[in-house]
């Protein structure tokens, strides 16, 4: 009888091809995505080694960091900083040189690595996936062991020979019970979560979510809590497959189908974490307790219930915590103990593979039906097909008539290697990951929320308790 | 990949402590292809090599003649500080060098490094600032740098042993990057994909995205 294991240890142990003496593991990896984003150095010194890609068929290049999300009906000529056009090239040129499939920028599927991976089924549980991407416990949602890879010589050496070395993670069980507050949201789920263990919390650990609240997520909810592990420093985040994750990929295009899937769903459900099973470190937490979190400094951790205010350095007793939070305030130019409410904001973005999913832009349209918005901002679809799903819900009218962009598919604002910024010194309610100093553009100012909440901002101006509207 | 045993070589002085990445490798050149005969070498220091209108700044240590076939770095501390940029460890073989050699150096850069087959070795301050004297007084002055004894030669003759870490040491003298040392392996992940594939048939491959 062999004893309980996690889902991590499952699926970890099943992907072990050798155990070196060094303490690394040699893992197989069975599907790798690939972003343009640095990527090119892989490919550049393959090409200088005179090496091939191995299983170029368990490889997909989605083309979604550069990629503008306007114009491109002009295509590559509507892309007007020389620099972008030339990196959104050479991953046409790199995919096609290494024949790796390629959904492009012209492709009917394109859109965000991270979205459109599951939607098209490829995410199954099981399975091990990696990407040069830091967001990729993503696919965890899925019972993947997804994993981040650096873009040149991780990539490099994946393509090469479709393994990775790494070394074991410790396991880590985040339990969330009960069910949610009003208006609380998946990213609100997360956000809490950071704020509790910090940006540091989870590092060296393989994080699995559980409890009654993460299994009443509808699995966009579950790719938004998965895709922040990285943001509490853990690099794989997964979620325990079931009836939610099997009925989310029925039928997608790369799910198997007829007897193998009977075989799948056999197989899948084993997978879960046995009873009994144990873990290098538990959390619980109560998720009756949670409230709509927005950000107010330039770290993850560094946010807030919307009814708190921010913090005041000098009643912190930390040296170090009180020297960071007065940077972050000096950066951030807010003062101590302001009302979260009073922070008057200059621009709004929902997208990015955190909150682009079509649950996430029906979220934001429901608060923004029938309203105005007082700041600019965009909408950017996770994928195409989201964005057409949403334009078959009408809820593309719902943007355009509320005064916002309706834009194609990217990693766009998020981190801004499109060319698509936050000025500096602008205030950005925005529905992304990440927080830093000039993330979304040199002295850019940038306040994380759900997107229900970024609409509610969007509509006063200011941050907003998104309750205050919805209840009206 | 070339095997590094011992080499005999020009070495150049570069006493500029917390020379990071972006210095290494600008920004700018990050987006362009890397080519054989396109490669990074130009880049490498290049705001510190060359003035605004892109002539060599003359009294740059690296830019003299007697340099000019340097393989050798001897640099400051922290060298290699700054974000992981990959590309920064090809702009150094690229320009030419085979070895590094200061008081300290960031550690993602250090492994980049040795993972493109140059060594990276680290001795204490005042040997570097020892070197460094003697490779003024004498420009264009050879070193020597015996990895299988682990010992650097200065100009002068004193010998310094360092540390390296037997893989890292074995991997630079058989001239083999990680992916030369998983081919080894090449058998158990042939086996590995016949056995994964027979137990689950159904994983997707891509070749209809």
């Amino acid at each position: 009888m062999t004893a309980p294991r996690t889902l991590f240890e499952k699926i970890w142990s099943e992907h072990v091809v050798v155990t070196s003496p060094q303490g690394e593991e040699l893992l197989y990896v069975d599907f790798n995505l690939i972003n343009e984003g640095q990527s090119f150095l892989a490919f550049d010194q393959l090409r200088m080694e005179g090496r091939t890609s191995h299983r170029p068929q368990q490889h997909l290049a989605v083309t979604d960091h550069y990629l503008p999300t306007i114009n491109r009906d002009r295509g590559t000529a509507g892309m007007p900083n020389p620099e972008i056009r030339r990196v959104v090239e050479m991953m046409d040129e790199n995919a096609a040189e290494f024949q790796l499939p390629h959904i492009g920028w012209s492709h009917r599927d394109q859109g965000i690595a991270h979205v459109i991976g599951p939607e098209l089924g490829i995410s199954q549980p099981g399975m091990l996936i990696t990407c040069n991407d830091s967001h990729t416990a993503t696919h965890g949602a899925c019972g993947v062991l997804g994993m981040p890879i650096g873009g040149g010589n991780q990539l490099r050496h994946v393509v090469a020979t479709q393994t990775v070395w790494m070394k074991r993670p410790k396991t880590f069980r985040i339990s969330i019970d009960g069910s949610l507050p009003e208006a609380v949201t998946a990213k609100d789920i997360i956000l809490s979560v950071i704020n509790s263990i910090g940006v540091g919390g989870a590092t060296g650990y393989a994080v699995e979510y559980s409890g009654s609240t993460v299994r009443s997520l509808s699995m966009e909810g579950r790719f938004t809590v998965c895709n922040m592990s990285i943001e509490a420093g853990a690099r794989i985040g997964m979620i325990g497959p079931d009836d939610t994750t099997y009925q989310f990929l029925s039928g997608r295009r790369h799910a198997p189908t007829g007897s193998d899937w009977d075989r799948a769903l056999a197989y899948w459900r084993m997978l879960p974490s046995d009873n009994g099973a144990t873990f290098d470190r538990e959390l619980t937490f109560d998720s009756t307790t949670f409230a709509p979190m927005v950000s107010w400094g330039i770290s993850p951790e560094d946010c807030a219930p919307i009814t708190g205010v921010v913090p005041d350095p000098s009643s912190i007793a930390d040296l170090e915590r009180r020297r960071h939070i007065e940077r972050a305030l000096a950066y951030m130019k807010l003062k101590p103990s302001m009302r979260l409410e009073e922070v008057a904001i200059d621009r709004v973005f929902i997208g990015s593979c955190t909150n682009s999913r079509i649950e996430d832009l029906r979220g934001a349209a429901r608060v923004l039906k029938g309203r105005k918005v007082s700041v600019p901002g965009m909408v950017s679809p996770g994928s195409s097909a989201v964005k057409r799903q949403a334009e078959a819900e009408g809820l593309d009218r719902i943007f355009v008539d509320a005064g916002l962009e309706w834009r194609d598919s990217g990693c766009s604002m998020c981190n801004g290697s499109n060319g698509e910024l936050v000025a500096p010194g602008e205030r950005c309610a925005s529905t992304t990951n990440r927080n830093f100093e000039g993330r979304q553009g040199r002295g850019a100012l940038t306040h994380i929320m759900s997107p229900p909440m970024v609409a509610a901002a969007a509509v006063n101006g200011r941050i907003t308790d998104v309750r205050q509207l919805t209840q009206e | 990949m070339q095997p590094f045993t011992v080499l005999t070589a020009v070495a150049a002085p570069l006493p500029i402590a917390k020379i990071d990445t972006g210095m290494i490798l600008p920004g700018r050149f990050m987006r362009r292809h890397r080519r054989p005969d396109h490669d990074y070498g130009e880049a490498f220091l290049y705001y510190l090599r060359f003035d605004e209108k892109g002539q060599p700044r003359p009294d740059f240590p690296i830019n003299q003649p007697a340099y000019k076939d340097a393989k050798i770095l001897v640099t400051d501390s922290d060298f290699g500080c700054g974000s992981s940029r990959e590309g920064a460890a090809f702009a150094v073989m690229d320009f030419g060098l085979k070895a590094l050699v200061g008081p300290s150096f960031a550690d993602i850069f250090q492994g980049n490094c040795i993972q493109n087959g140059i060594p990276v070795i680290t001795l204490p301050e005042a040997a570097i600032h020892d070197m460094w004297r003697q490779l003024r007084a004498k420009p264009g002055a050879e070193m020597t740098i015996d990895l299988p004894s682990q010992v650097v030669v200065a100009p002068n003759g004193a010998r310094h042993s360092f540390d390296i870490s037997p893989l890292r040491k074995e991997r630079l003298i058989r001239g083999i990057d990680d992916i030369d040392v998983t081919l080894e392996y090449r058998a158990a992940i042939d086996r590995f994909e016949i056995k994964r594939k027979a137990l689950l048939p159904w994983l997707p491959s891509a070749h209809r995205p």
